[in-house]
């Protein structure tokens, strides 16, 4: 499809939107699977000066209870006048809008009205062009409002980093509602008037392989991903698949959006190098979607830079101090021109390079605020700069990620609230209700974030510690979707706490990373023993993969 | 006509093979609660029997499959009266 049939396409979305009593400013919510019809919503939208709140479809064969509570929860949040969405997934869709109250209107684009072009209204470059969510800590996940002009600026110095590479073209599988997808590729293309190809996310995910293909056929330039993807790429991709294939097209392979795994990248490099891939395209990148998106990139043309360094001087005094022997991260780069990162204490003072402290960001693309949630955005916006809630140290003008101040789950790129999984434990009888923790973090020489929950155990337990992990992760991954890879069952009150009493996610983690949080002791010999037998099917599964 | 257990049998294939799970594909298993799967695995198993049985299963249909059997179950009546599963 060309960028001006888009235009033609979307301009009678526009009108019949407008027909529907959509106003300028209005927030029209959504929900469609990759195709074309998310563009003619999303374009008919800002065509009719509404504005966007991309929303993710419901997950395939999934529980759909939690996916209405979330979805319902969002489109309060975003204040939707409408719910646009396809016949397929419409017809899902009810009791989440229901949810949302009698004030939303619900579309499905076959149905909307016959209607000529919307006049079109003007925007000024600080009305709101999209809004996008952030999670949050306390009370969910958070609307977050981005003007045009932020986007635009954003943009712009996306393209910026790829002009000197002739006919630049991307591929992308990222799913349209998140950041990376709709931000970092639909409308970098569309200024560019860049060709774009995309793959359905759910294509990728069950066939790794496409991505790269496509990258290969369509000699694409610029295609960025989460680091799970490039970990499911190296696991999953089989030779046979790669015929043909040849990857030296590809300059800017970008990793974002959640912890970057050295370890990851270097397998993908040694697996794919065969099939032209360069070292040099993997560019590991830092961004939130309170930045509108990236906020710093690795210089391209540069294979990709990591260091070591002294774990426990780093953990216990804030100081980046090198040690070969040390625990090894990834650069993820320079402020993206205009932009500026400042590393502060908790209590606002600048750092010294470094130093870890807590990541501020200043730049042209920064969000407006939090939708109607005036107290929390001015917690997060403070003089024009940005806190980002994650920390970090700067070395060589480089940024380094050590951690997040806030509590939150990153896995597969998609951010989760912790107590999601501490409340689907609720009400099992060997778990202390209220007495959970949930944490993800990068483990050294792993392919991606681990999720973990700290549970003490209620009187109820029996001390069959392998019966209490079947039954949190069964709970778990019927409300979340997410699999823990670790429960670690703890004696009641090893929990650390504030003065309120509020369970102190980050402390137990490193608590428990440094050896400090200890289970009873009978659970131990369990834990062992699931771990002797994880150990030996992943044996079993490397024994298989290399006899083939 | 493919039957049931033929179904289940390449149900079972593709939880091996894609989702690389271990252990029995049975009837009664719950696709989340006893194969443990999580929201990637659901889709890709979607996907690829979607692709393998040149099905389509709407959301409705989705909304009944918990277990294995539910799933083999939607798949053959999808196949009613179709000759082979390679016919669209």
């Amino acid at each position: 499809m060309g960028w001006r049939e888009l235009v033609e396409r979307a301009l009678p979305v526009a009108g019949a939107l407008a027909a529907e009593g959509i106003r300028p400013g209005d927030r029209v919510a959504l929900v469609f699977p990759t195709g074309e019809e998310f563009f003619d919503a999303c374009f008919g939208a800002l065509l009719a000066g509404a504005v966007p709140v991309p929303l993710y479809p419901p997950v395939r064969l999934g529980r759909l209870g939690e996916y209405h509570r979330r979805t319902g929860a969002l489109l309060t949040a975003a204040g939707a006048r409408m719910v646009l969405t396809d016949r397929r997934v419409g017809s899902l869709l009810g009791e989440s809008v229901e949810r949302a109250g009698p004030e939303v209107a619900f579309r499905t684009l076959d149905r909307l009205p016959a209607a000529g072009p919307a006049p079109s209204p003007s925007a000024a470059p600080d009305d709101l062009a999209l809004v996008q969510f952030s999670s949050g800590t306390i009370a969910g996940p958070k609307p977050v409002a981005l003007s045009h002009r932020a986007i635009l600026a954003q943009v712009e110095r996306l393209n910026r980093h790829w002009r000197h590479i002739e006919g630049v073209s991307g591929v992308s599988w990222l799913p349209l509602y998140h950041d990376m997808g709709l931000i970092g590729c639909i409308f970098p293309a569309l200024e560019h008037h860049a060709v774009l190809t995309l793959v359905p996310p759910e294509l990728f995910v069950s066939r790794p392989a496409l991505w790269l293909r496509t990258v290969s056929r369509y000699r694409a330039a610029v295609s960025p991903a989460p680091n799970f993807a490039y970990a499911l790429c190296v696991d999953r991709v089989r030779d046979e698949e790669m015929e043909g294939v040849d990857l030296s097209c590809w300059r800017v392979a970008l990793n974002g959006a959640e912890a970057v795994a050295p370890a990851v990248l270097r397998r993908f490099v040694a697996r794919f190098g065969r099939w032209g891939f360069r070292p040099e395209a993997l560019s590991p990148v830092y961004g939130l979607s309170e930045a509108a998106l990236a906020v710093t990139f690795s210089d391209l043309e540069r294979a990709f830079v990591s260091a070591r360094f002294d774990r426990e001087r780093l953990a216990g005094e804030g100081v980046a101090a090198s040690d070969p022997e040390g625990v090894e991260l990834v650069s993820v780069g320079r402020p993206l021109p205009d932009f500026t990162v400042e590393i502060r204490n908790g209590t606002g003072e600048a750092l010294p390079v470094g130093r870890v402290g807590r990541i501020w960001v200043r730049g042209p693309s920064l969000m407006s605020g939090y939708l109607g949630r005036p107290e929390e955005t001015a917690r997060t916006l403070v003089d024009g700069w940005l806190d980002t809630g994650d920390l970090g140290f700067l070395r060589d003008g480089e940024l380094y990620l050590t951690g997040r101040a806030k509590d939150l789950l990153i896995l597969r790129g998609r951010n989760y609230r912790p107590e999601d999984v501490e409340h689907a434990v609720d009400g099992l009888p060997a778990v202390r209700t209220g007495c959970t923790a949930a944490v993800s973090f990068l483990p050294e020489g792993a392919d991606g974030e681990r999720l973990v929950l700290f549970v003490e155990t209620a009187r109820g337990f029996d001390g069959d510690g392998a019966a209490l992990s079947a039954a949190c992760r069964a709970r778990v991954l019927e409300a979340t979707g997410l699999r823990l890879d670790e429960i670690v069952a703890l004696a009641r009150g090893t929990l650390p706490r504030t003065s309120s009493g509020k369970i102190r996610r980050g402390e137990s983690l490193r608590r428990w990373l440094a050896g400090g949080l200890h289970p009873p002791a009978r659970v131990s010999p369990l834990r062992m023993l699931g771990a002797l037998a994880r150990s030996r099917l992943a044996l079993a599964r490397h024994r298989r993969r290399s006899a083939e | 006509m493919t039957t049931r257990a033929e179904i289940l049998a390449a149900v079972g294939q593709v939880a091996r093979e894609v989702l690389q799970h271990q252990g029995p594909i049975e009837a009664h298993l719950r696709l989340v609660e006893d194969l443990e799967l999580d929201s990637l695995q659901l889709l890709s198993l979607a996907v690829e029997v979607e692709n393998r049985f040149r099905v389509r299963l709407d959301p409705p249909d989705e909304e009944r499959i918990q277990t294995v059997g539910d799933l083999v179950a939607i798949v053959a009546e999808k196949l009613g009266g179709v000759p082979s599963p390679s016919t669209p």
